[in-house]
């Protein structure tokens, strides 16, 4: 996390770009933010409400993308890569 | 090439997390790792729980600083054993540090350990140090915004005393934001309000460590039997 002193575990976590379907309005952006967050390793969330484009900064040790999609699909969304 | 450095470094500090581990198991102590900013008040419910503790309790304290034994000055004041582990200027302690400072205690005389880290929001988050728990402290003057800007730290701790309540009417921390933004990044935190400076709301703080203390004596016995 660091990167100013170099300690700690910076490379557990990653950030991914993908679009989220199925925002109608904004109040979806922060659906969407609130219960990303509330899952383990995701520590960062930010959703352009126009189209979906979403950035994600997560560990994949704690929660993985299949996870992430699952909890979108929960809250009637759907993740399409970006990669 | 210094990616793999990192690894090795939490990896090795992970293994002797959990060599500590077992050693306070052993002992049936429970071990809080103390996090938060500096000035958040971490000191601050240190002294107040050692004053409300103490008689029920036995318990130590381990101090991490940069350079100074300040912090460490102020707690030997209240009577109770305390290591104070100076970094050298590094901006959180690691579990070799921790297990050299307990080298400094008496084991079979204590209930309870609590661990002051090095006043930091980031780095402190990642290193384990053989606690059963991580509490942070958060003080309103830091401003609401704090929990979604240092997640890791919020993420990792099991309970957060929000400090400083007594000056809410003196800002603009929204209490709303800063309690959902908690709990959206941690559903299963415990949030405590308090005012160390007045006392109030710490009794939660305390109730809840003392069942955790009670737990874990109770978790070890049975192992034993």
């Amino acid at each position: 996390m660091c990167k100013t002193c170099n300690c700690g575990s910076e490379t557990d976590s990653e950030q991914i770009s993908v679009t989220i379907k199925g925002i109608k309005t904004s109040g979806c952006v922060k659906i969407i933010e609130r219960s990303l967050l509330g899952l383990p390793g995701v520590l960062h969330v930010h959703v352009h409400a126009h189209d979906g484009k979403t950035k994600i900064a997560y560990n994949p040790v704690r929660t993985t993308i299949g996870d992430i999609a699952n909890k979108l699909k929960s809250e009637g969304y759907h993740l399409q890569s970006n990669l | 090439m210094q990616i793999q450095v990192m690894a090795n470094i939490l990896d090795k500090n992970d293994k002797m997390a959990t060599q500590i581990s077992a050693l306070l198991n052993s002992h049936g102590i429970f071990a809080v790792n103390l996090l938060g900013s500096p000035g958040s008040g971490k000191t601050s419910l240190l002294e107040n729980t050692i004053g409300a503790l103490k008689n029920e309790i036995r318990m130590a304290v381990i101090e991490g600083d940069l350079f100074t034994s300040k912090d460490a000055d102020r707690i030997s004041c209240h009577g109770v054993p305390v290591v104070q582990i100076n970094t050298g200027g590094g901006c959180h302690l690691d579990a070799s540090m921790v297990k050299k400072a307990l080298e400094k205690l008496d084991l079979t005389a204590l209930d309870l350990i609590i661990i002051e880290n090095v006043g930091n929001l980031v780095c402190p988050a990642e290193f384990n140090l053989g606690e059963d728990v991580k509490a942070t402290v958060l003080s309103i003057t830091e401003g609401e915004d704090k929990p979604l800007k240092y997640p890791l730290m919020f993420k990792q701790a099991n309970i957060v005393v929000l400090n400083k309540i007594d000056l809410l009417p003196y800002t603009e921390f929204d209490m709303a934001t800063a309690t959902e933004d908690i709990f959206c990044l941690n559903p299963n935190i415990t949030l405590v309000a308090a005012s160390c400076r007045l006392g109030e709301g710490l009794q939660k703080w305390y109730e809840w460590l003392k069942q955790k203390i009670s737990n874990k004596k109770r978790s070890v016995l049975a192992v034993i039997d």
